[in-house]
């Protein structure tokens, strides 16, 4: 085993450096990350979907968006208010866990990661700061990095600790920041909430223009799942069953969101 | 009917200047209003209609969804080039009209919106309702944005995604919408029973016949 981290980190010290030296020449917005493109390969495609992405290179905010941060898109854009807002943008447990339209209460620590928003309220908050949310490939993209390299396949240690959130129960949320970051520099894309993207409603189709011949079949259970490009990629696995699950009014007690930017 | 419709608002202006703007918010005003009042500010929270974003038309008119408001609406999300489900999709909406009672069927609207932002320019669209011979009265084509597509296809639930071909995979869903933009019905999947779309059509233009004139 240890063979194995020496064997690794030897390979990875030069791609941070490398790294490093791309982030000192780039001005990342405060609070947000440079990811440099690369290519993003869809864990699951039917025969007909891209083989691969291009990711081009952009920004992703280093941390998921907090209560704190929230309540201060809520106050100055009072139609988000949980007494005000429409229903046709956001379920009935809209920030359910506050305390009132403009408080926070007990349930919802300022730090903690913003759940229990829909889509329609986490691309209005993005508009409102400037940014964007992210796309599934990018997202994918930015997790996909290991501790120390940006590719987590070959992390052995990053894909333990993935499986181990994984595998575990929810509990109460904790602050955002607290998990390590990534290669990038980026916090909590794993092991704190589920989060939102821009074309979530493009994780699977259903009943779709080819009767779902070709489609992606193999994203359930038994052996059909061993097309998948990686079968060892459980949690990717499950942010695709995830996202397909999703209606844009859904607000989920574990769904949070970070904002991403153009370069 | 009609002069009386237009007496109202006019009443109401000349001698209540002060409540003009909030003349819907009265309880007792009569329905007339609702037409007088500009799009968007008496929607209900379910209208899709809250939406403020732009579309073009296959006539290259710039609208909001908002003026579809006022007659029942039927709405597909397609692409022009679809070789399998689309054509079908379309089959099952003139289905739809042909079973309605002749006298209703110009009091709906049929509003198709499509995926392929890239190829199905309003031209492409038009040239489309043409060659099906789709009346422009009723059938409305819309080219728009991706953002704004994303954004339909996430509020009328459906799903889609481009393939490596140009294609687009996506659910096959028929949503009608009432006068005021709420989803009232939606009917999945292709060729289906159509007669719980008429059934339903039938009582939202029944009940909206009053507004129409």
């Amino acid at each position: 085993m240890k063979a194995i981290r020496l064997t690794l980190s030897s390979i990875a010290l030069p791609i941070m450096l490398w790294g490093g030296f791309a982030f000192a020449s780039s001005n990342a917005p405060a609070g947000m990350a440079l990811i440099d493109g690369g290519v993003f390969k869809p864990l699951f495609r039917s025969t007909a979907d891209f083989k691969e992405v291009a990711v081009k290179p952009f920004y992703l905010d280093v941390l998921p968006v907090t209560n704190e941060q929230y309540l201060q898109f809520v106050r100055a854009n009072p139609r988000w208010q949980r007494s005000a807002v429409k229903r046709l943008f956001a379920d009935e447990s809209y920030l359910k866990h506050w305390a009132g339209d403009l408080e926070l209460g007990t349930n919802a620590s300022p730090d903690a990661p913003v759940t229990f928003v829909p889509w329609f309220a986490a691309k209005s908050y993005a508009q409102w700061s400037g940014k964007r949310l992210p796309t599934t490939a990018e997202w994918e993209f930015a997790a996909a990095a290991g501790y120390t390299s940006a590719d987590g396949e070959t992390d052995v240690e990053f894909k333990r600790a993935l499986l181990a959130w994984y595998a575990s129960p929810a509990q109460q949320l904790a602050n955002v920041g607290a998990g390590r970051t990534n290669y990038w520099g980026v916090h909590d894309l794993h092991g704190l909430v589920w989060e939102w993207v821009a074309d979530f409603n493009t994780a699977m189709v259903t009943g779709d223009a080819r009767g779902d011949t070709g489609l992606d079949r193999q994203l359930f259970c038994g052996s059909g799942s061993i097309s998948a490009r990686d079968v060892s990629n459980y949690t990717a696995f499950m942010r695709y069953g995830f996202r397909s699950s999703l209606k844009a009014d859904y607000c989920v007690h574990n769904l949070g969101f970070r904002c991403a930017k153009d370069l | 009917m009609k002069t009386t419709l237009a007496i109202i608002p006019l009443l109401v202006v000349s001698s209540l200047p002060a409540f003009a703007d909030s003349c819907c918010a009265a309880k007792n005003v009569p329905a007339c209003c609702a037409k007088a009042e500009p799009a968007g500010t008496t929607l209900s929270d379910k209208s899709l209609y809250q939406t403020g974003s732009t579309w073009t038309t296959d006539a290259n008119k710039k609208i909001k969804l908002a003026d579809l408001k006022g007659r029942p609406q039927v709405v597909v999300m397609f692409f022009a080039s679809c070789q399998y489900a689309c054509p079908i999709l379309v089959h099952d909406l003139t289905r739809i009209e042909s079973a309605l009672k002749p006298e209703l069927r110009g009091k709906l609207g049929f509003t198709l919106v499509t995926f392929d932002t890239k190829r199905d320019t309003p031209e492409v669209l038009a040239k489309f309702r043409e060659i099906r011979n789709l009346p422009a009265a009723n059938w409305t084509f819309l080219h728009g944005a991706d953002d704004d597509v994303l954004e339909l296809a996430a509020l009328l639930g459906v799903k889609y995604k481009e393939e490596a071909n140009g294609q687009f995979a996506h659910s096959n869903v028929i949503t009608v919408l009432n006068a005021d933009g709420e989803i009232v019905h939606q009917l999945v999947g292709l060729g289906q029973d159509i007669n719980a779309s008429v059934r339903e059509l039938e009582k939202l233009l029944i009940n909206t016949n009053a507004t129409l004139e």
